[in-house]
């Protein structure tokens, strides 16, 4: 029997959930536009749906993954954010994928702050990265919002050279 | 969904199970191998990782999927079947991989009915195709014992796979074709009776 858990979990603003079928049209609109570019887009309806189907199967591989963001005012869905380690990455990562049309509000921050709280405090992480295109300024300013610092680089064989900004430690933050 | 109960289906020799995470060195070394060249591989490591999860994605997002098949006694693992509808495929497929090293046991064989029956009789399927590349001609075969056949007339993915369609619920009940698949499996399994006719893989 394979069974596994997505925990739901809440900040003032912000809903993180287990990413469903339902997130598919957004995911889609997001993976299709310029806006992906720096994660590994643009992709096909068709390659998006077998991502979101890999989102899901992390959790269940590894016990962790990356949520769907949930704007609590409106419901809609505003990004993917959460913990990421596919085989190749260099170590566990904390990433965020911010929608268009809800820039500006630190919902990304919001949301990474959540989730490195959740893979320090309950899976017990004592350290994390987030990978980030040298050219996605918007993503570095996050990074250095969460408290990141740059920590060389790594090159993958699909997404090209990312930098590491490490995050503070546990009992740093 | 935040939950998920793959079903365990059993057979003769083996047991289907859904996709884990310590099954996936086996399911790396396939599809990082010219085997995997009719599924869309040789893959690097971190697509077939990626493709790995997708395939535990998709039960949750179809409610069905792929199993892993391993064997009853020693759990190792053979490959896998199942259902598989990721976007951009016309109709449900029922697809299967053995790893190569596997081959000529009749596993494939095996399992796929099993999947398809549980699909017909549990699921309320009323049809499948399998989308075959043409150069396969392990896997065509294998449709051809299964019952299935070419649909020359049914939607492809791209233009480079045949369509080979699976007998209706009602004709896999009819008893021929369900006969003849229990019959070669028995044949597998005490290999002492060789009927005329015996797939050479």
């Amino acid at each position: 029997m394979t069974q596994f858990t997505i925990p739901t979990v809440e900040t003032q603003r912000l809903t993180l959930r287990g990413p469903t079928q339902g997130d598919f049209p957004a995911v889609a609109a997001f993976y299709a536009s310029d806006r992906s570019v720096f994660v590994g887009g643009p992709m096909t309806a068709e390659a998006t749906w077998r991502h979101l189907a890999c989102e899901i199967g992390h959790w269940a591989l590894l016990g962790y993954g990356r949520w769907a963001v949930v704007e609590k005012t409106s419901g809609a869905i505003c990004g993917i954010v959460g913990l990421w380690d596919p085989e190749g990455w260099p170590e566990p990562e904390i990433g965020w994928d911010l929608f268009d049309g809800f820039e500006g509000r630190g919902y990304a921050t919001e949301a990474a702050l959540a989730a490195r709280g959740f893979a320090y405090d309950v899976l017990g992480w004592t350290t994390a990265i987030s990978l980030v295109k040298p050219a996605n300024t918007a993503s570095a300013r996050v990074a250095g919002r969460l408290g990141a610092r740059r920590d060389g680089r790594f090159d993958h064989a699909r997404f090209g050279t990312l930098d590491i900004y490490r995050h503070p430690a546990p009992e740093a933050v | 969904m935040n939950h998920s109960d793959i079903p365990v289906l059993e057979t003769d020799r083996l047991i289907l199970r859904g996709p884990e995470a310590a099954d996936y060195p086996d399911f790396k070394a396939t599809f990082s191998s010219y085997r995997s060249r009719f599924m869309g591989g040789p893959l690097n490591k971190y697509e077939a990782w990626m493709l790995y999860a997708a395939e535990i994605g998709h039960w949750h997002i179809r409610g069905f999927g792929m199993w892993m098949i391993h064997d009853r006694v020693t759990d190792e693992t053979y490959g896998m079947a199942g259902g598989w509808q990721p976007a951009g495929w016309p109709e449900r497929e029922i697809a299967w991989i053995i790893w190569p090293d596997k081959a000529g046991h009749g596993y494939a064989l095996e399992a796929t009915d099993a999947a398809r029956r549980y699909f017909y009789e549990t699921q309320g399927w009323v049809g499948a195709v399998s989308y075959i590349d043409p150069k396969n001609l392990d896997s065509i075969r294998l449709a051809e014992r299964l019952g299935a056949v070419k649909d020359h007339d049914a939607e492809t993915i791209d233009g480079n796979d045949a369509v080979y369609r699976h007998p209706s619920p009602a004709r896999l009940r009819s008893g021929q074709i369900a006969d003849g698949i229990a019959l070669e499996i028995q044949n597998y399994i005490n290999p002492l009776f060789k009927p005329k006719g015996f797939a050479i893989d």
